[in-house]
């Protein structure tokens, strides 16, 4: 149970988003702007090596096809670029160069992932669309076709499934949806799955909601394909048998997750707005939160007196240290700003978890698809941190809130 | 400055626009018969809380719960019934009784506390009983059901 490794990239400003290489010695981040940053390994730290700017407005996703070694990027001025190696013909260093997308879509690009087979990839945007994207060798540049119906607002997250046909978009109109991405010239005829047999483009496969509500802030096919997991902002996580047809619905007592990947066929690790990255289990019987990754007390130096999310609070982060400072402030006018050269201020501002802020972002790190066996998590906190999935602590130490729901609706 | 621009109706203009009874199924149920069911569930209630069953009482008036546009005056009937549940608990009972409810009752409790708290001069809820039941739901159910209650469309 190796204990996690933390990286500070950035003390001022949050991750957007992160993608490692295929050999995980280089790491593209997007700093809340609209440059994307490469880092490269050296030891225990992280050197700033690169920068490719060609968006202008802030970057919202990153994607590195670890074969292929392209790198495609979207952002909020609507375009998206795959980036590509090659020697520069006056000094022969390596830069990375841009290819404009022709994506056709009138509102911000939010999330860019390639197909499996690298050959493809999906752009979710605020248009309502998805742009699946592939390579015209002819026009030399890649072209888009949308998907549209019957998406109703922003596409707020895509995951292709291993066929490299159909794709998972999950959507602030409150629902998952499983789509096929066909492309003639591209793709081989798929054969049939769980999700069905004729598979034309814009094939809607299957349609799902949280039971409260909420944007749907990220899908994820498991490794076989066959199940969809998608956790929404009413702080629960969804697995869906489409075989069943069984949802299984973890409602959390905590704040909403907005990331997830699978680790294996039977285990989800998820982080969102509670700092803390959480594995879920299950199988087609049940599904359940067994623990977090974040084990309070070796995350931090013995003896501290924080209180925050290991500590005694029976509700998440409700009694957290923020929380108090306000309390305070209204019960006995002392006002105790974070930041403040107070003894306490300092240290009670800080959370008990390893990451300071919302999680924005969850990938696998090392392992193969079915056996992941570690994980990368980035945030606002500016932090980049690589987990062990099997050092699980279990939800009851990790002082989560006591009632956990679970449920199976249809 | 003359604001009243801000209150015209863009989505009316638009015809693609988003409209609510896309988001989520509504009560199944006509106002006729949501407002029936009402009436019986309160008839109920008044006999739980008589044998002192407030976790009775407050699953009958939670778990079919009318939700949704044209259901008002159900609506507004199944909230006078719960604040006579809230109002007739004592303080020290209601952590047991709100760790008994299943998660979906407990969903729907928080709801209908920020409704309670939402009424213009509160109606005729106590502030204090609100605030108190908040504070003891929230121990138990966590931050999680006070998001699940912002974020479902079924408003109660």
């Amino acid at each position: 149970m190796a204990p996690p490794e933390i990286f500070n990239l950035s003390q001022q400003s949050p991750i957007t988003c992160h993608a490692f290489n295929a050999d995980r010695s280089q790491v593209a981040v997007s700093l809340n702007s609209n440059e994307v940053r490469i880092y490269a390994r050296q030891g225990n730290d992280w050197s700033h090596i690169d920068t490719l700017s060609e968006h202008d407005k802030p970057i919202t996703s990153i994607d590195w096809a670890p074969n292929s070694n392209r790198i495609v990027t979207s952002a909020q001025d609507r375009n998206a670029y795959v980036w590509q190696q090659s020697p520069d013909p006056q000094t022969g260093h390596m830069v990375w160069k841009p290819t404009l997308v022709l994506l056709r879509i009138n509102r911000a690009a939010t999330f860019v992932r390639w197909s499996p087979n690298e050959d493809k990839f999906a752009v979710a945007s605020g248009a309502r669309a998805i742009a699946i994207c592939s390579f015209d060798p002819e026009g030399d540049w890649w072209v888009s076709r949308l998907l549209k119906k019957p998406i109703r607002s922003t596409v707020l997250s895509v995951d292709w499934h291993p066929n490299n046909v159909l794709l998972a978009a999950g959507s602030a109109d409150i629902k998952a949806r499983v789509f096929s991405a066909y492309i003639k010239d591209v793709d081989k005829r798929p054969s049939a799955s769980v999700w069905g047999e004729k598979l034309p483009f814009n094939t809607i496969c299957g349609e799902y909601a949280s039971p409260s509500g909420g944007w749907v802030h990220s899908v994820a096919f498991s490794p076989s394909g066959d199940v969809l997991a998608f956790a929404g902002h009413d702080s629960s996580i969804n697995i869906v048998y489409p075989g069943g047809p069984a949802v299984y619905s973890v409602k959390l007592s905590i704040l909403p997750l907005v990331t997830l990947t699978w680790t294996t066929e039977e285990s989800i690790v998820a982080a969102g707005h509670d700092c803390q990255p959480l594995v879920f289990a299950g199988n087609q019987g049940s599904w359940e939160l067994v623990g977090s990754l974040d084990e309070p007390q070796s995350s931090k130096s013995a003896g501290s007196t924080r209180s925050g999310l290991g500590g005694p609070s029976p509700v998440g982060r409700l009694n957290s240290a923020a929380f108090n400072t306000f309390r305070n402030a209204a019960e006995r006018g002392i006002s105790n700003a974070p930041g403040s050269p107070t003894a306490a201020s300092s240290g009670e501002s800080e959370l008990f978890t390893v990451h300071q802020n919302t999680i924005t972002s969850v990938r696998p790190y090392s392992g193969v698809p079915g056996q992941i066996a570690q994980v990368s998590t980035s945030g606002v906190d500016g932090k980049l941190v690589v987990w062990d999935v099997n050092a699980v602590t279990p939800i009851s130490a990790a002082g989560l809130a006591g009632k956990l729901g679970k449920m199976q609706v249809r | 400055m003359d604001v009243n621009f801000r209150k015209i109706d863009i989505d009316q203009y638009d015809e693609d626009a988003l409209l609510d009874s896309e988001l989520y199924d509504s009560d199944p149920r006509d106002p006729a018969h949501a407002l029936e069911d009402t009436k019986q569930n309160a008839a109920a209630v008044r006999s739980s809380l008589s044998r002192n069953d407030y976790v009775g009482a407050l699953t009958l008036v939670l778990g079919n719960a009318p939700y949704g546009p044209n259901v008002e005056e159900a609506k507004n009937l199944n909230l006078q019934t719960l604040v006579s549940i809230l109002n007739s608990t004592k303080a020290t009972d209601i952590p047991a009784i709100v760790k008994a409810l299943s998660p979906d009752t407990q969903d729907t409790l928080m709801k209908y506390l920020y409704k309670g708290m939402a009424l213009p001069g509160w109606g005729d809820v106590s502030g204090s009983v609100l605030l108190g039941w908040h504070e003891k739901l929230t121990e138990v159910a966590g931050t999680g059901c006070i998001v699940r209650a912002m974020t479902d469309r079924r408003l109660v």
